[in-house]
């Protein structure tokens, strides 16, 4: 008994050191059992071996065998790092694989070594040229084709100095290449591979930095490199070529493309460019104190000017100037963080790529860029090394008192140092601080100098150059809002049920499309620019007439649009290499300048200027100065008199053109710029969604209240009336609880601005414009016993409630009509709820009503159940009651239920207080609305309500609804679309790349809904693919359970890829209409059956109208009168999709007024199949379309049918007679 | 030459247009096992199918004309799914022609039809219309006499007929605002039809009850002193007058409330040293795991050149 014991402790104790000494894997226990009887057997043996030993054997065998599940110290320690220095271990692999992607590949660089050895010694073996006058000189030159890129002021005949060449005094690789920190451009651009040739400081004198004399010696000195370089004897097989960073002539350097030869030297595969800086040594002669911001070292005395014009500072051109000293001195600096901060290099490659996504940098062919950006990889180094180092403190400066930044930890992994600096971007007051790199030994010139001659600040610490100095305010408060965007993207890593994964919209995502990005896109052409107050002292501080132009464009429009625009951005095409004949850069005639509204004030129709009472009269002469004839005094409600500017404006539509109204006021009187040269796409958009004019114009003047505002007036009277009814006992046994809206109508989204049809109107309008759309909603009576317990029962007893609340409301009103609709046209069961109440008003709105009884559920889910309302009967649940038409009609009436009671009203209250929320969302709406239908998909195929909740995810994020302070509300709206293009733009980006497996989330009812406790009600199977959930429906399938399908879906892919092609094409060459992105292309159809467009009731809405169309049948149809959602095409489609041809073809149509239709067959329906009473479809005998060798198969092709698509076109032609004009076979 | 068939159905063309065809295929009706009724005599039913979508009876006794004359055409769905009925209401006016006891018994919860004097429905005004069915429907055609259906076999069907419709029913457009008119009938028929339902639901409600062995309200006792408890529903379906004496659940599972149950002991999970060994080694392993999926996974992506920014 002991020994057994014993034995057993021995046992476990064992098999607990074999666990300590091999921290195996396995969970089952077996393979020690195992080994134990072994060693047992063995002891037994008497052998004694040594256990140690054993388990080592063991030990090895195991880790042979598992050894990739073991983690070593090391393998946990950099998984731990991964999932706590990163955002998840999934987002540091990630970068892992992004990373080798955008950096320069190793196996590829010794050719460019090769070069860059040979160019130095073909650099530092250049002759001296002796100092000749600089036209002489440059004349010399031209000879060999090579011109000096000379900058204005140009050097004249009678300049008294000269300049010369002298080998350079050292020659070094300096910036991204240097410190191993290139990231690759955007549209294959190349890495650029730095080399700063330093001037000898022999060839400058010390009154050199004045009127732009360094700038012409350093032309002549970088001109002739150039024509020494090109010259073929030089051995240096490359191309040569001038580029001027930010088209500034005074910063142009060389450009060094390899030809591809294939020789020793040839590193086209490197994709890399060499760029040849002239530098300045810090030993040269002129005097650095003379080059702060605030000093004025251009001293042309201009024509009519006063003195004071030479003595206006210079800061752009003395940036310039110091920017000839920087190369070395970063290098090194760069080279010393880089030393401490072990992550610096992966940390600035995720910025890049980010800011390239963003189009903060250089842009390929074709591609735009935004202002100011160009060059600035020493920027986006020295935003990080500020975050190393922390911020140097200021004593002056309008950010006093704050605090200042504090230096981040060397140890910060790639990814923490990459949010600090969103952090930093997100969350810098550009406008208002000026940022100071601690520098060791402090900044040479004060901070008041950089801020009275800068519009932004950034200073480095190696350096004293404004890194930002020309960078547009613009410019930057549009990149502060991508880090916004991106760190809230960062943020909300869940959304819902739905995961997603913030990498690709972060890193892989091309985010330069303008038209997601701007709320207005405004292309202007510059050909005709001329500013009204030219400024020669601006354009030659500026380096160049159309950088002077743009300069104070951008100032101008932002001084002009005030808070109406969170950031105003100008894009341009990059800086691109000229040859070396051509002295200037040449800059692009067109750009683009994109708004990003501030919806709370963007549409403002009144601008404040000073009070008549100002003493200060410069102040009004300078608000008459801008605005022009604009300004004029007024006198408000206030009282008070002050100068303004007024934007009048007559419909909705032109409230939200205000902004750019004035930005092209501004151009026409400050630059000269006429309307025609300004291009927008808003008022294309804007024909879109209203009615043709020739319909219109009877409602202008009928003094009819229209619009949304209209219906839900004449909503709220409806509502009025019916609970009136509901006072006399007599008239309705029951009251009514509730009527809630439920159409689109009254909630702004509706494609066309809801109008009325009253009978005044309707008898001069064409019958097919005489459409009125009936505006849903459902009635809720208060809950009663009453009530029949038996569906069919309850149906009728729905049609005397409404048949009462009829009755009532005509003898309350006369010039009110109502009916009941018993059905509707298709043969339907009689549990499913069909009855509706018809009511059109005196003006003419038509409404129509339905009754909800919420017992109807518990009735429908008792059948589908298949429980009987007695619970202690226990539920049979046998197949066939599953197959029964009961069952069948009552799965069909249960969604529909609860489609139209549950989902629909809460939907409706949901999207409305949205439209109340975001002016842009309702938009937006509209026009994708009209974009699926003019692709004949809406309502057919995709209902309305997921359109609307696919467009209201750009405005939603979690908690949009909950009341938060200011801050935070500004934040959260940085990405949301302020005009309705810009929301139409982005879902339709959105519906190109989307995947739709993968499902949706849509916060719509915000965080603090009640989210209803519903029994899971069973559902048809749903035909659609798309899931858009929200938190009342987590399935996601509510308004998706009829489509689109699979093809459907990838159909509005292909569409939208379209689309989006089209819309990036009108953008950059801002040309094309915005009617070819709703132009529907009907070659993939089988058949297109083409209708008469005078008997289509909605012709009117088509997005092709044809006006002879209207006019014709202008007679007084009274047949075609008061026949409230009368859509005779519809009608039919219905019919013929959800009945008749339900599996004989799909059919596509216009929702809004189309005058013809689509049909794509089933393909199964093509090939032959078996014979079958119920076919489902019309077929004939394969055998009639028998070829002649299947004669001889008869006797097994005898029985096969197949689809009679003749016969079936024949049957539309019948059925359709009287509406269809034609039908076109194509495949 | 005899007419084509095709699996023992003759094939009758029809032209609808010059260019276009349809085909009906028709075989003689033969009783089968399942037949519900005796409505359709074998020997002179013909079975159809494929029938045009939007044919009516008129359109089919029109075209079949030609072999004798046809008692009566009725339509059959070709699905499950499918409509049994041209209009909604055709339910309460069918009821009157079928003779009563044989349906009732057959199904008797489908539609309350034990009455005695049952009100008359009123039916809703709808004018003669076209009815569109499922395209490839069914159809029973039943003559008059079995001679026609030998007359019809036997006559060649090679040729195309054409097919007229019945000038009585619109069909296009007409079709179509007829519906919709029709959909909309006048408000003293609505009244009339609901109130008239309503009549008849009631009827049929006081029926059940009368032939249900229990009264509502009123506690059933049996000859030996018991009375009779159920459970309570909801609304008008109780049946009997107890109270209910057991809960929901048990009635539905079978379980008995949670108090009496012993709870699961719980095992001491962090408890000795090897315990909590195992589980430190456990969550390496994996954290191990999730990083190898973590990888697979971008691997995966990588592979699909996803990384490439641009």
């Amino acid at each position: 008994m002991t020994a057994e014991l014993k034995r057993k402790r021995g046992e476990s104790s064992t098999s607990r050191k074999l666990r300590k000494v091999s921290p195996a894997v396995n969970e089952d226990p077996t393979p020690f059992v195992v080994s134990e009887a072994e060693s047992d057997a063995e002891n037994d043996g008497g052998v004694g071996l040594d256990e140690e030993e054993w388990q080592g054997v063991a030990q090895e065998e195991h880790s042979s065998v598992k050894k990739s599940t073991k983690p070593t110290g090391e393998e946990i320690r950099a998984i731990k790092d991964a999932s706590n220095l990163f955002r998840s271990s999934t987002f540091k692999l990630q970068i892992d694989a992004l990373l080798p992607n955008v950096q320069p590949k190793s196996k590829r660089k010794p050719p460019l070594e090769r070069f860059l050895l040979s160019l130095h010694t073909h650099l530092s073996r250049l002759p001296d040229i002796p100092a000749k006058h600089p036209l002489e000189a440059a004349r010399g030159l031209l000879k060999n084709g090579v011109s000096v890129p000379y900058s204005a002021p140009l050097p004249t005949e009678d300049t008294q100095w000269k300049v010369a060449f002298s080998k350079p005094s050292d020659i070094t690789l300096v910036g991204s290449w240097a410190n191993k920190t290139s990231v690759k451009g955007h549209d294959g651009t190349t890495y650029g591979v730095d080399l700063a040739v330093e001037m000898p400081s022999s060839i400058f004198q010390e009154k050199d930095y004045l009127n732009g004399r360094f700038f012409h010696k350093k032309a002549f000195y970088l001109a002739t490199i150039a024509a020494a370089i090109a010259n073929p004897k030089s051995g240096l097989n490359v191309n040569v070529s001038y580029l001027s960073t930010n088209d500034d002539p005074r910063l142009t350097k060389l450009v060094l493309e390899p030809k591809l030869d294939g020789s020793q030297t040839d590193f086209t595969k490197l994709n890399a460019r060499v760029y040849i800086i002239p530098t300045l040594s810090p030993q040269s002669p002129l005097s650095l104190h003379r080059l702060s911001p605030a000093h004025a070292n251009i001293r042309v005395a201009s024509e009519g000017d006063s003195d004071d014009s030479s003595k206006l500072p210079s800061p752009l051109y003395n940036t310039a100037l110091l920017t000839s000293l920087t190369p070395k001195s970063y290098l090194l600096s760069i080279h010393a963080i880089q030393q401490n901060v072990p992550a610096f290099n992966d940390a600035l490659s995720l910025i890049r790529v980010w800011a390239n996504q963003r189009g903060y940098g250089e842009s390929g062919a074709g591609g735009v860029s935004v202002r100011g950006f160009d060059s600035k990889g020493p920027w986006w180094t020295a935003l990080l090394v500020l975050l190393i180092l922390g911020e140097e403190p200021t004593s002056a400066g309008k950010g006093l008192g704050k605090a200042k930044r504090k230096p981040l930890g060397r140890g910060l992994s790639s990814y923490q140092l990459f949010r600090a600096v969103l952090d930093f971007l997100a969350k810098h007051d550009f406008e208002n601080e000026a940022t100071f790199v601690k520098a060791d030994e402090g900044h040479r010139y004060t901070p008041d100098e950089y801020q009275s001659n800068h519009e932004v600040v950034f200073v480095e610490s190696s350096s004293t150059v404004n890194l930002l100095a020309g960078v547009p305010l613009g410019s930057m408060k549009l990149l502060s809002g991508d880090a916004q965007k991106t760190l809230e993207i960062l943020n909300s890593s869940t959304n819902g049920s739905v995961t997603v994964d913030p990498f690709p919209e972060v890193f892989l995502q091309d985010h330069r499309d303008l038209q997601t990005r701007f709320d207005a896109v405004v292309h202007v052409d510059l050909s005709t620019v001329k500013s009204r107050k030219p400024n020669i002292h601006l354009t030659l501080d500026s380096g160049s007439a159309s950088n002077a132009v743009l300069n104070s464009l951008s100032s101008m429009l932002c001084q002009g649009l005030g808070n109406r625009i969170k950031s105003l951005a100008i894009l341009h095409p990059s800086s691109s290499p000229r040859l070396l004949s051509q002295a200037h850069p040449s800059t692009s005639h067109t750009i683009h300048i994109g708004l990003v509204y501030n919806t709370e004030h963007a549409f403002r129709q009144v601008d404040h200027g000073p009070p008549a009472t100002e003493t200060d009269t410069t102040v009004i002469e300078r608000f008459r100065d801008f605005w022009g004839d604009k300004a004029e005094l007024r006198r408000f409600k206030d009282g008070s008199i002050v100068e303004s500017v007024v934007w009048d404006v007559q419909t909705i539509d032109e409230k939200a053109h205000v902004p750019t109204r004035i930005l092209k006021h501004i151009l026409q009187r400050h630059f000269n710029i006429s309307g025609e040269a300004v291009h927008t796409w808003q008022t294309s958009f804007d024909g879109l969604v209203r009615l043709p004019e020739s319909v219109s114009r009877y409602y202008v003047g009928s003094g009819l209240s229209m619009g949304t505002k209209g219906a839900l007036g004449a909503f709220d009277g409806l509502v009025k009336a019916i609970k009136a009814l509901s006072n006399d006992e007599n008239l309705l046994p029951l009251s009514v609880m509730n009527i809630s809206a439920a159409s689109d109508s009254l909630r702004y989204t509706s494609v066309f601005s809801p109008v009325p049809l009253p009978s005044s109107i309707a008898s001069v309008l064409p019958s097919n414009a005489r459409y009125v759309y009936p505006i849903d909603f459902v009635i809720e009576f208060e809950k009663s016993a009453s009530w029949p317990d038996d569906l069919k029962a309850i149906q009728k007893v729905k049609l005397a409630f409404l048949e009462r609340i009829a009755m009532g409301l005509m003898k309350n009103d006369p010039a009110l009509k109502a009916g009941v609709v018993v059905g509707n046209g298709l043969a339907d069961s009689d549990i499913l709820d069909v009855a509706r109440l018809e009511v059109v008003n005196a003006e003419g709105w038509a409404f129509s009503g339905r009754v909800w009884h919420d017992r109807e559920a518990t009735l429908l889910d008792r059948i589908i159940n298949n429980t009987s309302g007695l619970p202690h009967v226990a539920a049979k649940k046998s197949k066939e009651a599953r197959q029964g038409k009961e069952y069948h009609d009552a799965i069909r009436a249960r969604e529909s239920y609860t489609r139209l009671f549950v989902h629909s009203p809460q939907h409706h209250r949901a999207i409305a207080k949205l439209c109340h929320q975001f002016p842009a969302f309702a938009g937006s709406v509209r026009l994708a609305k009209r974009w699926f239908a003019s692709h004949w998909l809406l309502r057919g195929h995709i209902s309305e309500e997921v359109i609307e909740l696919l467009c209201a995810q750009f405005f939603v994020s979690d908690g949009w609804d909950v009341e938060v302070d200011d801050e935070r509300d500004a934040l959260n709206r940085t990405a949301v679309p302020g005009s309705k293009e810009r929301g139409f733009a982005s879902l339709i980006r959105f519906l190109k790349e989307w995947k739709w497996e993968n499902g949706l989330f849509v916060p719509l009812y915000g965080s603090s809904a009640l989210v209803s406790k519903q029994p899971k009600a069973v559902t048809a199977a749903s035909t659609g693919v798309w899931r858009v959930q929200t938190r009342m429906d987590e399935e996601g399938a509510i308004w998706t359970m009829h489509g689109p399908d699979a093809v459907v879906a990838r159909r509005v892919q292909a569409l939208a890829q379209a689309t989006w092609k089209c819309l990036q094409d009108m953008e950059t060459s801002g040309k094309g209409s915005v009617m070819s992105i709703f132009d529907h292309p009907t070659e993939d159809y089988n058949v297109v059956i083409k209708l008469n467009p005078t008997v289509i009731p909605r012709y009117h809405q088509n997005v092709v109208l044809d006006e002879s169309n209207l006019s014709k049948y202008h007679k007084n149809d009274a047949n075609s009168l008061a026949r409230p959602g009368f859509d005779l095409l519809n009608i039919c489609t219905r019919i013929c999709r959800c009945h008749t041809y339900q599996d004989t073809f799909r059919i596509f149509h216009d929702y809004f007024g189309g005058d013809r239709f689509g049909i794509v067959w089933d393909p199964s329906l093509k090939e032959p199949r078996p014979f079958r009473v119920i076919g489902a479809f019309s077929f004939c005998s394969s055998a009639e379309s028998r070829e002649p060798e299947s004669a001889t198969k008869k006797g097994k092709d005898k029985d096969m049918v197949v689809l009679n698509d003749q016969g079936v076109l024949g049957e539309i032609e019948r059925l359709g007679r009287g509406i269809v004009s034609g039908i076109i076979v194509q495949i | 030459m005899s007419p084509p068939t095709i699996n023992g159905f003759t094939e009758i063309p029809i032209s609808y247009t010059s260019s276009s065809t349809h085909y009906i295929y028709a075989r003689a009706h033969t009783s089968s096992t399942k037949a519900p009724t005796n409505s359709w005599p074998s020997g002179r039913t013909m079975f159809l199918v494929n029938v045009p979508p939007d044919a009516t009876e008129r359109d089919l006794i029109l075209l079949f004309k030609p072999y004798g004359t046809v008692e009566k055409v009725t339509f059959d769905s070709g699905s499950t799914l499918d409509d049994s009925n041209a209009d909604e209401e055709s339910e309460y006016e069918g009821d009157e022609e079928i003779d009563e006891p044989q349906d009732a018994e057959a199904e008797p919860e489908d539609q309350p039809r034990k009455r005695r004097k049952p009100p008359k429905v009123f039916p809703l005004p709808f004018p003669s219309l076209r009815t569109l069915r499922k395209t490839g429907q069914l159809a029973h055609v039943v003559f008059l006499d079995s001679s026609s259906l030998d007359r019809f076999f036997s006559a060649s069907h090679t040729k195309p007929r054409p097919w007229s419709l019945s000038p009585e029913e619109p069909s296009g457009l007409a079709h179509y605002t007829a519906l919709y008119d029709s959909l909309r009938p006048p408000l003293d028929a609505v009244r009339q039809h609901a109130n008239t339902a309503m009549d008849l639901y009631e009827f049929e409600l006081a029926k059940s009850k009368r032939q249900s062995k229990y009264k509502k309200g009123e506690a059933i006792v049996d000859e030996d002193g018991f009375t009779l408890v159920t459970r309570g529903g909801a609304y008008g379906q109780t049946v009997g007058g107890g109270v209910s004496v057991a809960t929901k659940k048990f009635q539905e599972t079978g379980e008995t409330s949670e108090r009496n149950k012993k709870r699961p002991v719980k095992e001491k999970t962090s408890f000795y040293a090897f315990q909590k060994a195992e589980k430190q080694r456990n969550d390496l392993l994996q954290l191990k795991k999730n990083w190898e999926l973590d990888k697979a996974k971008v691997e995966k992506l990588k592979a699909s050149r996803k990384f490439k920014p641009y």
